[in-house]
């Protein structure tokens, strides 16, 4: 999966690289900002309320 | 051009030696792209984690600083003429909450409401609970862990511990009576324990109160909440403004 993206990125590899790490954070932060505050209601892991 | 000289002798001595079937190829390829997601599953539930210890109290810090500015916190002290309490909305800042044993500079602002929204910025009112000071049972959740964690040393409360709240009507002292007492499963209760957030702890919401108390809730254990952990006390002194 890696390699096949590796191998259909454009550029020279130090452009790919940087086009890889660019793809890389930006799935990070929208696992932050989306992903894990959804997960988190989702599973009720932190409920501190009674009733 | 060496390079690849020596690529292609490997490659004819590898035919001459084993040849790799097709069939064997999809296997370890099948074999590889499923190695590869698991890793990348394993790495996700990792950042999970990192965002629940580490990335809610960002947010959490955040949301306080704007909370202190809403009361117009000056040197410590709420502002002259604040919003009465009974005109707040859900989510605006409500008071201070202040428990010694969690240290000399513990300090947290209280949101009105006790929805995620609103105990995602800091320990939450019950919307159902009467405000401090009145006769009933003033009621508050806190997360125990992250988004900042108030309540992160819940269980060392101890009975006799004092818990200081300021609102916009004045400071009010109340005593613990009863608390986990150190103890980790101390007061622990299931998560449709009501009661002890009723006008009279256990008596239901009829019962007709007589005592000015304060209700602390969190949750049970401590990285989940298949359960919920309370302590209790009772107004024993503070001033009004």
């Amino acid at each position: 999966m890696y390699a096949w993206i590796w191998r259909h990125l454009p550029g020279p590899w130090p452009v790919r690289l940087l086009i890889y790490l660019i793809l890389i954070a930006a799935i990070i932060y929208a696992l932050f900002i989306w992903v894990f505050p959804w997960a988190e209601d989702a599973f009720n892991i932190s409920e501190v309320t009674v009733g | 051009m060496h390079r690849k000289a020596a690529r292609g002798r490997r490659k004819a001595s590898r035919r001459k030696t084993q040849q790799p079937t097709p069939q064997r190829n999809v296997v370890a390829l099948i074999a590889g792209g499923v190695g590869e997601l698991m890793l990348t599953a394993g790495a996700v539930v990792l950042l999970f984690v990192v965002y629940t210890l580490w990335g809610t109290g960002i947010q959490t810090a955040n949301a306080q600083d704007d909370l202190r500015d809403q009361l117009g916190l000056d040197a410590g002290q709420i502002e002259k003429d604040p919003i009465p309490l009974d005109e707040l909305e859900v989510g605006d800042a409500y008071g201070i909450i202040r428990i010694p044993r969690f240290g000399e500079d513990w300090e947290w602002i209280i949101v009105q409401g006790t929805e995620d929204a609103d105990l995602k910025n800091g320990p939450g009112h019950y919307l159902d609970s009467v405000d401090p000071g009145e006769i009933g049972n003033f009621s508050i959740a806190g997360h125990r862990s992250g988004h900042g964690e108030p309540f992160a040393q819940f269980p060392e409360l101890q009975v006799g511990d004092i818990i200081e709240i300021e609102t916009a009507t004045g400071t009010y002292l109340y005593e613990l009576d009863s608390a986990p007492n150190g103890d980790p499963d101390g007061n622990k209760i299931g998560i449709r324990d009501s009661w002890v957030v009723d006008p009279v702890p256990g008596e239901g919401d009829e019962a007709e109160p007589t005592e000015r108390r304060i209700t602390l809730t969190t949750c049970w254990p401590r990285w989940g909440s298949s359960h919920r952990m309370y302590a209790t006390g009772i107004l024993i002194g503070g001033e009004e403004v």
